[in-house]
């Protein structure tokens, strides 16, 4: 059992060692990149991004997709804003971000799940419908003097600690757990392996996919009220092409494009290292236009790293091996054979 | 499955138009009367979308103007298409909001071929014969900032500039006035900084969180808009180390207004979309029941500072922007 | 073996990183003759046919083809040599039609690179009309039935003028009258003077139609020799390195009371008055030929397609199955006829395929006892003989007799009282296929009920104590144990019996 571990260990180890890489690099080209205040910065301008990125790997993985999270985003935001200030009440602003993301969530799942339609053109469609609904709402302008509401976003606990890296640390610590200790998480996986295998194992296909619609939901709904708090105002048009920032992050992660593969540690990762890209080409002020090309090729590798190493078909055992010989050995890693 | 498909297509359509519309009445169809297109930019362009609301407002001021809102959704082919439909549709008179003013150009000449009155609005499509514009000039926004900033920023000052989306008229024409006022007029100015934030706010936070950690005080932002200096005022705003710190945008939104009441943001330029969309229905008016026939106007490029500021947080406050 | 060698494999040998597949092959194919090679799944057998077929280079050794040495690069050439191959697994484009599936890679086109459709159309339209598939040629491959996709792609091989076709398992999927068509088409082959390579683990086929046969084991010949002067048992014990005391562990149980009922089954246009039952301690064969309702029935009974009428009832309690857990709830399990499609999920590994239909036995209480399902996959894979180099390897890796025994140890795992298993055996080699027997006998002996479904008559034979036969979406006839033959089974599968009775 050790190599299987061993192997296991070296491919999330390998994803790791990028990232260390990158910082080790990072802070010989600009010591500042190591201080605390830059640390914090970075977490603070990924933890929308890291959990609209745990959202689209649990969709993923389940064999789904949202590309609906940027718009539904801004549309449970500014009407979160808009609840809070005529409220003030912000347990109540959470619960129409949360309630308006989930909602927008379950109409995919229903044309999803139910009727089967491919997720890639229901929450394009549902992308549409929220960003206009919000920008309807609005009349496309910014809500203004949203109050304490901003402290969601830019508030710091005990002093040092950002509200909304607190959140993203919990959203860590929730989904992890929902894929790694519950039967839930191992539903995504099967469903997003092969669904009818998973169906035809007694899986709940429809109620597992609404599940990974629902947690998507939760997610945006917080990251909405976390993005309006950020930026102190109820944007209409923010949050453009936010869930493809989750989407990179959760492939540079090592989710796999073709489901049933992904960990939610890998999308921390993965959104670690853009977001330690970002910030490092503007520490050193590398033009914007190199920044694109550079993230261009990040990507790419990080996509061929998923194809060639996670996608190859696995070692097969052709000789067949005494025990003893089983359990010294390591596994053999051949091509795909016999 | 289809059929699923092409409901979901209606919907969203639907949803659209909706948008699109912004709440106009359909055209009406009586004889006495002029008709008249209003083909917007972009509706999920907060400054577009508040001209498009104020267009409608000012054509119901004249009693024979019925105005009809299209959206070009930030789409060269979509506005050029929805140019066409107008022609086809048989509009007495069409204002055209360009995406980018060099590829609406061939249609508007299309309208004027058509014998249909033409007018180019923020930005206008200059040189066209026959067509008439409207529009509040983007480097004259940018200047009387730039202007003011010559005498404002202090010797040897690091400055940031914050870009609008590359290729944008609205933003290469502000950034050119800057170059050419302000940048040339002070060459012991220093720029660490130079982004594209594409008009966000959220992008504007995230490089200046990295630029005041890389070059630690800055003395001015340069913005091509008012929501990008918010932005990177969003960042600073709890620091006492950059108390004194300039700020200059343009666009006079709502946003700077409450900013420069608050000593936080320096000047801004009034791009009004009252005063555009009055001019635009006084202009097509005029077009219209022929008292002239051809007109090129701009409404005037006002400075916003602390001088003024108050005025124009009314402004806000009447319309409903702004609350107490 | 003289000048009639059309094919000479010499001294072959292959490793992949830390194994040896191949080691030190020679074997030789005659002109006009069938040359079978047996051995278990990852004997090497396949191995080789890669290397023949230019799909893998050989580290060491020579090939010959009428005597002289040469390199096969890739498939391509491999086809330019005259060598066509029959995959084991079907390469077909599910959404393409029929005729651009039969030409894929070698559509007939003019020097301007268009493609000749009148062509295409034409020559489909003969093969189709000569091999009596009722299919248009611009029929969707994914409508056709798996047999007669198998026989598309051999009807595709031999339409290559290839002079030495290679027949991997060619007959793991089509029916029995299949079989024979393409006996006769093999005999045609020969006659043209063909030298054929035969892959099966139907000792049946190999003896009826080989004239020469290599045992592989382990990546090594244990040897060749002509048909006529070796039999099955031989070559079996060859095959596995010891002697198989009997093919078939039936034993004779006591048979109690029914458990599981079915009264009236039926749906839509697959199947109706389907009525059976099956005992504690029976094993109920499903005879038929494919296509006749039997996969159909077990799958509307485990709740993967629709009822439209009748009951089920186990022990003696009716339930309404409109899903798998409903199914699973009442204590039955169904082992899929394809591994692939409703068997494995492929990325996933072992472990969690093998735990995935008893979930609830290892996350409880808030949290994932990991320690459990390692020991409770431990333990079924030890009682199923489970090869697979560690737990956390990926199932797609293992060979298809062990992914079948992986899946097998997941339904076990849920102790059903009603085990169905539906062509259980396809494609997997003796030694998997003894295993899955003996689980068989034992879940009878414990008083459960199982059921087999099968294209196999001497399994069903061998293992069952009373076999249903169906036909044409009913059930056609029941036989006992003292009446089980092969004639008998054919006659009701093929709705002969009526007509000889009438």
């Amino acid at each position: 059992m050790k190599n299987g571990k061993t192997s296991q260990l070296m491919q999330k180890y390998s994803i790791f060692f990028v990232l260390l890489v990158m910082i080790i690099a990072s802070t010989m080209m600009n010591p500042s990149f190591m201080s605390t205040r830059n640390m914090t910065n970075i977490a603070v301008q990924l933890a929308v991004a890291t959990i609209l990125a745990y959202g689209e790997m649990v969709l993923i993985v389940s064999g789904l997709l949202d590309l609906s999270a940027g718009a539904v985003l801004a549309l449970a935001g500014v009407l979160s804003v808009s609840v809070y200030k005529s409220t003030g009440n912000m347990a109540m602003a959470f619960a129409v971000a949360i309630g308006v993301s989930v909602v927008f969530n379950m109409i995919n799942a229903l044309f999803v799940a139910n009727f089967g339609l491919p997720a890639f053109i229901v929450t394009l469609a549902t992308q549409m419908a929220a960003r206009g609904l919000a920008l309807l709402y609005t009349s496309g302008q910014n809500i203004l003097q949203i109050g304490d509401y901003a402290f969601w976003g830019q508030g710091k606990i005990a002093g040092f600690l950002p509200v909304p890296v607190i959140f993203m640390i919990v959203a860590t610590i929730i989904i992890s757990y929902i894929m790694n200790q519950t039967r839930l998480g191992r539903s995504f996986y099967a469903i997003g392996g092969n669904e009818e295998a998973a169906n035809a194992s007694g899986i709940n296909v429809i109620k597992s996919k609404y599940m990974a619609f629902l947690i998507n939901g939760i997610l945006v709904g917080i990251a909405g009220v976390l993005f309006m708090a950020r930026v102190n105002a109820g944007l209409p048009n923010g949050a453009v092409g936010y869930e493809m920032e989750g989407l990179t992050a959760a492939i540079v992660g090592g989710t796999s494009f073709s489901g049933g593969i992904g960990t939610t540690s890998g999308t921390l990762i993965g959104s670690f290292i853009i977001g330690c890209l970002n910030n490092i080409m503007n520490l050193q002020g590398v033009d914007s236009y190199i920044q694109q090309v550079v993230k261009g090729i990040i990507i790419v590798g990080a996509v061929l790293y998923d194809v060639r190493f996670k996608n190859k078909k696995a070692p097969k055992v052709i000789l067949k091996k005494k025990d003893e010989e089983e359990k010294k050995d390591d596994a053999p890693k051949a091509e795909a054979g016999a | 499955m289809k059929k699923f498909l092409a409901s979901i297509l209606v919907m969203a359509m639907a949803a659209t138009a909706l948008t699109g519309c912004g709440g106009s009445e359909p055209a009406a169809e009586s004889g006495d009367g002029y008709k008249v297109a209003y083909i917007a930019r972009a509706q999920s362009d907060s400054f577009a979308a508040w001209l498009a609301n104020e267009m409608i407002r000012a054509a119901g001021e004249y009693e024979d103007i019925t105005l009809d809102v299209f959206d070009g959704q930030a789409d060269d082919a979509k506005e050029n298409a929805a140019i066409e439909n107008a022609i086809a549709n048989g509009y007495d008179a069409i204002i055209v909001q360009p995406n980018n003013g060099e590829a609406q150009r061939p249609y508007v000449e299309q309208v004027v071929a058509a014998g249909i009155v033409a007018i180019t609005t923020n930005s206008r499509i200059a040189g066209i014969e026959g067509a008439s514009s409207v529009d509040a000039d983007p480097y004259v926004q940018a200047q009387v900032n730039a202007e003011k900033a010559i005498e404002q920023v202090p010797e040897g000052a690091k400055v940031v500039v914050l870009r609008g989306p590359s290729g944008n008229f609205h933003a290469d024409e502000r950034l050119k006035a800057w170059n050419e006022v302000f940048f040339a007029a002070r060459p012991d100015v220093q720029i660490v900084g130079d982004d594209y934030a594409n008009w966000n706010k959220d992008e504007a936070m995230t490089l200046m969180e990295d630029w005041t950690l890389a070059h630690g005080k800055i003395d001015a932002v340069i913005s091509m808009n008012d929501n990008m200096a918010a932005g990177a005022l969003e960042v600073v705003k709890d620091n006492p180390e950059f108390d004194d710190m300039l700020a200059y945008g343009v666009d006079g939104t709502a946003e700077a207004c409450l900013l420069i009441q608050d000593g936080l943001m320096t000047s801004t330029c009034l791009q009004s979309a009252i005063d555009l969309a009055d001019l635009n229905m006084a202009t097509v008016h005029k077009l219209l029941t022929g008292e002239e026939t051809q007109i090129d106007t701009d409404i005037d490029a006002v400075l916003i500072n602390a001088d003024n500021v108050a005025e124009y947080v009314e402004m806000y406050k009447a319309n409903g922007q702004i609350t107490e | 073996m003289g000048s009639d060698v059309k094919l000479r494999v010499q001294g072959i040998e292959k490793s992949f990183p830390g194994v040896k597949a191949l080691d030190k092959v020679n074997f030789a194919v005659r002109k006009g003759t069938v040359h079978a090679l047996c051995g278990e799944n990852g004997a090497g057998k396949s191995t080789l046919m890669k290397i023949i077929n230019g799909i893998y280079k050989p580290d060491a050794g020579e090939i010959y083809v009428d005597e002289n040495p040469v390199k096969i690069k890739d498939p391509i050439m491999a086809r330019s040599l005259g060598i066509a191959m029959i995959a084991q697994e079907l390469n077909f484009v599910p959404e393409m039609s029929v005729e651009e599936n039969l030409f894929l890679g070698r559509l007939p086109a003019d020097g301007m690179g268009r493609v000749n459709w009148r062509e295409v159309r034409q020559k489909t339209e003969e093969l189709l009309k000569n091999e009596g598939l009722p299919y248009k040629p611009t029929e969707k491959l994914k409508m056709l039935t798996t047999s007669d996709i198998q026989m598309l792609e051999i009807m595709k091989a031999i339409s290559n003028d290839a002079s030495i076709v290679v027949m991997d398992e060619p007959t793991s999927s089509i029916t029995q009258k299949e079989v024979e068509l393409l006996f006769k088409k093999i005999d045609i082959l020969k006659a043209k003077g063909c030298a054929i390579v035969y892959i099966s683990h139907k000792m049946d086929e190999v003896f009826r139609i080989a004239d020469d046969i290599t045992v592989f084991r382990d990546g090594t010949v244990v040897k060749s020799m002509r048909a006529e002067e070796t039999n099955i048992d031989e070559v079996i014990a060859l095959m596995v390195g010891r002697k198989m005391e009997n093919v078939y562990p039936k034993e004779d149980l006591e048979i109690g009371e029914p458990l599981l009922e079915v009264k009236d089954l039926k749906s839509g246009q697959l199947f109706e008055d389907v009525t059976f039952h099956v005992n504690r301690g029976e094993i109920v064969g499903f005879a038929g030929l494919v296509g006749a309702g039997r996969t159909e029935t077990m799958r509307c009974l485990f709740g993967l397609d629709p009822i439209d009428g009748g009951t089920v009832k186990v022990s003696g309690k009716e339930i309404n199955i409109k899903k798998v857990s409903d199914a699973t709830g009442a204590g039955m399990v169904m082992l899929s006829e394809d591994r692939r499609r409703y068997g494995i999920i492929p990325m996933r590994s072992v472990k969690e395929n093998a735990s995935l239909s008893a979930l609830e036995k290892f996350f409880y209480g808030g949290r994932h006892h990991k320690q459990e399902e390692v020991d409770v996959v431990k333990k079924y894979f030890d009682k199923m003989s489970v090869k697979t180099p560690t737990l956390e390897t990926p199932i797609k890796s293992l060979s298809g007799g062990n992914q079948q025994k992986v899946l097998l140890a997941k339904w076990m795992m849920r102790d059903p009282d009603v085990l169905i298993l539906d062509e259980p055996t396809r494609g997997i080699d003796v030694g998997a296929k003894f295993e899955i027997y003996k689980l068989m006998t034992e879940t009878a002996k414990a008083g459960k009920a199982v059921v087999m479904v099968s294209s196999e008559l001497p399994e069903l034979i061998g293992m069952c104590d009373r076999i249903y036969v169906m036909c044409e979406g009913h059930i056609a006839g029941e036989l006992k144990r003292d009446e089980f033959s092969q004639e008998a089974i054919m006659m009701y599968a093929t709705g002969t019996h009526n007509i000889i009775q009438d």
